[in-house]
């Protein structure tokens, strides 16, 4: 990827060099953040995910299972760095009027709430198709509603979402979860998860633009 | 030349990274005292990984910000005002290849469908059809911008493309699709693409940005959830094939 920019650089664009040189070093402290990034979340953050998934069911609350999920899924939205990347161009581009801190929240209460969802489909053993089915016609209909400055940055916020954090989180829960109920099978039920996390953002995004105009 | 500014707006990511991570820490901080009691290796350990955690993400979203955003932005634009725009097309295509290509997660993916079909599926033409459809989608997103079309006459169809398709998918890969949306737009696509599409936009002049520039991430993870569904359907018809 980086050869292919270097390639791009000398023969059609030919950027000044110091930005070029800026870019090299920006790639490189972006690929070692990576790398502390993800062994962090591997000593640290998966293992509390774990902790935290195998000791919910034991409790055998939906309610506190729920709670956590939402919790869980808005904490780890908001500590996603594509997320914050996303949420502060928004915020450069649009010179302030849509505030990236806002963005950021709104998503995130996106992600949370889809994820107590998805957690509650999975107790009840309700089948993803419905769910799926109704929440993509939520959102094509509240496409034909909301201003279309925010439609772009809706759908973006939802792809955006399901990254390096939110990702091994919410697969590790869901797993977990699904593994403790009888008669679950892991793959149709575990997995699913993440696809309804991504849609939670783009609606919460869209309402809140139909509620700003 | 100009100088090289390394340190430029240091003090905003150190403060967005404090917020990010504070949510997190608080969350566990609380169940640590309500119910799990963990004993305190592991707790140390949490508390470790979180800090490298926090401060690989400090020097990610620096790096980002002082390379990625301002190089894709100054490419794009570069490449918005070139005398044949048509050339945004193969470009992106190319682009968008390699960032699926380069993603560790669309390999992970491509493992888990080859398990999911037992086999019949090789994960090679899992690969081929997801970086392809990327590919695709990030040439048409350009054409999108140069074009100046809204974003929706793309999206609509496709989402309800994925409405209709999931009723014929197979269930296992109905799962697995879904969750595949994400895969594709690693890191390399959320920052350097979003940045190349937004300069494109600015340099195509009277566009507005929050309108024109974004979008793009969200079309690439439209790609990998039809190929994944798609293939999820010839499963289907070749288990029916056989009965």
């Amino acid at each position: 990827m980086v050869a292919a920019v270097c390639v791009l650089q000398f023969t059609l664009v030919k950027a000044p060099a110091s930005l070029f040189l800026q870019f090299l070093i920006g790639s490189v402290m972006a690929l070692g953040g990576l790398i502390l990034f993800f062994t962090g979340i591997d000593i640290g953050i998966l293992p509390m995910g774990r902790f935290i998934g195998a000791e919910l069911p034991r409790k055998g609350s939906v309610l506190l299972i729920i709670a956590t999920a939402f919790l869980l899924g808005f904490a780890t939205t908001v500590a996603e760095p594509d997320v914050l990347v996303l949420s502060r161009q928004a915020d450069l581009i649009s010179q302030g009027v849509i505030q990236g801190r806002v963005v950021l929240y709104v998503m995130a209460v996106g992600v949370g709430f889809f994820v107590a969802i998805g957690m509650l489909r999975i107790v009840l053993g309700f089948p993803m198709v419905y769910l799926l089915a109704a929440a993509y016609s939520v959102v094509i209909v509240l496409s034909f509603f909301a201003p279309t400055e925010f439609i772009p940055l809706a759908y973006d916020s939802g792809s955006v979402t399901t990254g390096a954090l939110t990702t091994p989180v919410m697969i590790s829960l869901a797993v977990g979860l699904s593994s403790v109920l009888a008669g679950r099978s892991t793959v149709s039920d575990g997995f699913g998860l993440l696809g309804l996390a991504s849609i939670g953002p783009i609606i919460a995004i869209m309402l809140l633009g139909i509620l700003l105009r | 030349m100009k100088g090289i500014h390394v340190f430029e707006g240091f003090q905003t990511t150190v403060l967005s990274v404090a917020t990010a991570v504070f949510p997190l820490v608080l969350l566990f901080v609380v169940f640590q005292v309500l119910m799990l009691r963990l004993p305190r290796k592991p707790v140390v350990d949490i508390l470790k990984g979180t800090m490298l955690a926090s401060a690989g993400l400090l020097l990610f979203l620096q790096g980002v910000h002082i390379g990625f955003l301002p190089f894709g932005r100054a490419l794009g634009e570069a490449l918005g005002t070139m005398s044949h725009r048509w050339l945004l097309a193969p470009i992106g295509f190319l682009l968008g290849f390699l960032t699926a290509w380069g993603e560790p997660s669309v390999r992970i993916l491509a493992n888990q469908v080859e398990d999911a079909s037992s086999g019949s599926i090789r994960r090679s033409t899992v690969l081929y059809a997801i970086c392809g459809g990327v590919a695709l989608i990030v040439s048409l997103g350009m054409l999108r911008i140069v074009y100046d079309m809204p974003l929706l006459y793309i999206l609509i169809p496709g989402y309800l493309f994925v409405i209709v398709i999931i009723w014929f998918s197979n269930k296992d890969f109905l799962s697995i699709a879904v969750d595949a949306g994400g895969v594709a737009t690693g890191p390399m696509a959320n920052t350097f693409l979003l940045a190349l599409a937004l300069g494109v936009s600015t340099s195509m002049g009277d566009q507005d940005l929050m309108v024109s520039g974004l979008g793009l991430v969200a079309l690439i993870a439209l790609a990998p959830i039809v190929s994944v569904a798609t293939l999820g359907v010839i499963v289907n018809i070749k288990e029916y094939r056989k009965e």
